[in-house]
C-alpha cells in the first residue's frame, strides 16, 4: 500500500516537472515583444478596486489613471489593449506564468517582486498618507510618531512592509497592526474608531477620508522606497525597451501630467 | 427615492454575474456528482487498491483549501491543457466538491442494508447491475439533504474564482464597494442574491426529496 501511494506521488512530481520544462518556447530577438505584436492585443492584469488607479465604473468598463495609461501605451504600441481583473495576490504569478502580458496596478517595484518579474521605469511616484480619524488628537508630524499606536495596512503592500520595518523596532507590537484586504475596509475601521491610523498611498487618501470623516494627518515622501512600474515576465528586455520608451514620451510630452490633474493625483 | 432608485440599479448590476455564479456551481456539482458516485462506489466496493485510491482522493482534495485547488489548476495544470479562468475554477470546484460528494453518497450506501446486495446476487444479478439497479437508486435518494448541503457551499464557494479573474456576483459588489465607499449596501445586495438562490435550490431539493421518498 505505501509504494502505491508514493508511486502516485512521484507521478504528480514528474508532471510538474514536465509542466515546468515547457515554458521555454520560441524566443527570437523581440521575444515576447514580437508574440504580442503578433497576435496584436496587450493583456493586461489589474486589481480593479483601487480608485483614483483602476476601478470598474457603473457600465461596468474599467477606468482610472493606469487604465488611460496603457491603453496610451497600447496605442503608441499598436496593439488592443485587453483588461483582465483579478486578484492582487495573483497578479504577480499571472505575469509569471504569462496569463497577462504586462500588469499595471499601481505597483511598485519592490525587491521582493524584482526577484519573481521585471519592472518598467516608474511613471509615476507617489507619497504615503497616515489617516486619523475626524475627533484624533494625534499629532504626526514625522512617519515615526505613529510607533506604538495601532496602525491599519493593506496586506501585501509597500506599507505594510514599512511598517514591520520601521515601527516595529520602534515599539509597536504584532497586535497593533492590523491587515486588510483592501483599504476602504481600513477606512471603516478609523472611521468606526477600531484603529488609530490607516497608513495607505497617498492617492486614494483625501477622497476616502472626505467620504468617511475622516482627516488625513499627514502627507509624505519619507517612506516611498521606489515609484509605479509596469510589472512585465522576467528577462524580457524588448518589451521593456518599449514600455520605457513610450513612458519617456508620455512623461516629455506632459500627458501624464494631464492624467494625474484628470484624476485628481498629487 | 434616490436611494431605491440607487438600489435597483446595484442589483441588476450584480445580477449580471449571476450567470458565471450558476454556471460555475451547475458544472461543479454535475462534476462532483458523478464523479462523487463513481468514487463512492469505488470506496464502497472496488477492490483494495481501487477503494484506497478513492480514500486518498477524498483525503487529500478535503484537506486542501479550494482556492489553492483553482491557482494549481489556473496557473500549473493550464499550461498544458489550454483552460480559460472560468473553466479553471469551475473544474477545481467539481474536483472538490467530487470528494465532499464521495463521502455523502458512500455513507448513504452504507445506510442500504447489507442484505439487498445478497439477495439481488443471489437472484443472479451481476455486482454492476444490482450497484446500477438496486443500491444507487435507493442512495442517492437517502443522499438528498446531505447533498443539499454540498450544493449551498459550492454555490457560495463559486466566489473563490474571482481570484483568477473571473468577475462573479461577489467581485462585483467589490467593485461597487471600491467606488461608493458603502460596503454595507454593496455586500447586503449581494448577500440578498444568495439568499434568493440557496433557498430556491434548497426548495427544489426539498420537492425531489419528498417525491421521490422511500416509504420504509
Amino acid at each position: 500500500m505505501k509504494r502505491r501511494s508514493s508511486i502516485l506521488i512521484l507521478f504528480i512530481i514528474a508532471t510538474l516537472l514536465i509542466a515546468g520544462c515547457q515554458q521555454q518556447a520560441a524566443a527570437p530577438e523581440q521575444g515576447y515583444l514580437g508574440t504580442i505584436k503578433e497576435k496584436g492585443t496587450l493583456v493586461v492584469g489589474t486589481s480593479a478596486d483601487y480608485p483614483p488607479y483602476e476601478s470598474v465604473d457603473p457600465t461596468g468598463s474599467f477606468v482610472g489613471f493606469d487604465i488611460d495609461l496603457i491603453t496610451e501605451i497600447g496605442k503608441r504600441m499598436g496593439v488592443e489593449v485587453e483588461v483582465k481583473d483579478m486578484a492582487f495576490d495573483a497578479l504577480i504569478a499571472a505575469v509569471q506564468e504569462k496569463k497577462v502580458d504586462v500588469v499595471i496596478a499601481a505597483m511598485q517595484a519592490s525587491p521582493e517582486r524584482e526577484e519573481k518579474v521585471d519592472f518598467s521605469i516608474p511613471y509615476h511616484f507617489q507619497k504615503d498618507a497616515f489617516i486619523v480619524a475626524g475627533d484624533s488628537t494625534l499629532a504626526l508630524n514625522s512617519p515615526m510618531d505613529a510607533a506604538g499606536h495601532s496602525i491599519g495596512v493593506q496586506t501585501g503592500t509597500i506599507q505594510e512592509k514599512w511598517v514591520l520595518d520601521n515601527l516595529v523596532p520602534k515599539g509597536t507590537s504584532e497586535n497593533q497592526i492590523f491587515r486588510y484586504e483592501r483599504v476602504d475596509q481600513g477606512a471603516l475601521d478609523v472611521a468606526a474608531g477600531r484603529v488609530e491610523i490607516l497608513f495607505i498611498n497617498a492617492d486614494p487618501a483625501q477622497k476616502m477620508a472626505d467620504d468617511l470623516g475622516l482627516k488625513v494627518a499627514l502627507v509624505t515622501s519619507e517612506t516611498v522606497i521606489g515609484g509605479q512600474s509596469i510589472a512585465l515576465p522576467e528577462g524580457e528586455t524588448a518589451l521593456k525597451a518599449e514600455l520605457d520608451k513610450y513612458i519617456n514620451e508620455l512623461e516629455n510630452e506632459g500627458f501624464i501630467q494631464q492624467l494625474q490633474e484628470k484624476w485628481g493625483i498629487p | 427615492m434616490e436611494f431605491l432608485k440607487d438600489l435597483i440599479f446595484l442589483i441588476n448590476y450584480l445580477l449580471q454575474g449571476t450567470g458565471v455564479t450558476l454556471g460555475v456551481t451547475l458544472i461543479a456539482l454535475s462534476m462532483g456528482f458523478l464523479f462523487g458516485t463513481l468514487l463512492a462506489v469505488m470506496r464502497v466496493y472496488g477492490s483494495k487498491p481501487v477503494a484506497r485510491f478513492a480514500a486518498v482522493y477524498s483525503t487529500l482534495i478535503r484537506a486542501v483549501p479550494v482556492v489553492v485547488l483553482i491557482f494549481i489548476l489556473f496557473f500549473v495544470i493550464a499550461k498544458i491543457v489550454d483552460l480559460s479562468p472560468f473553466l479553471s475554477g469551475a473544474l477545481a470546484l467539481g474536483f472538490a466538491s467530487a470528494a465532499y460528494q464521495s463521502e455523502v453518497f458512500r455513507g448513504a450506501i452504507l445506510s442500504i442494508p447489507a442484505g439487498q446486495m445478497l439477495a439481488a446476487r443471489a437472484i443472479g444479478m451481476s455486482r454492476l447491475k444490482a450497484i446500477r439497479y438496486i443500491i444507487l437508486p435507493q442512495a442517492i435518494r437517502l443522499a438528498i439533504p446531505p447533498w443539499s448541503n454540498e450544493a449551498a457551499i459550492v454555490l457560495k464557494d463559486s466566489s473563490l474564482v474571482f481570484v483568477i479573474g473571473v468577475p462573479e456576483i461577489l467581485r462585483r459588489a467589490q467593485y461597487v464597494s471600491a467606488r461608493t465607499l458603502e460596503p454595507f449596501i454593496a455586500f447586503g445586495a449581494a448577500a440578498a442574491i444568495y439568499f434568493a438562490l440557496t433557498f430556491l435550490a434548497n426548495r427544489s431539493l426539498d420537492f425531489f426529496e419528498r417525491r421521490y421518498r422511500i416509504l420504509m
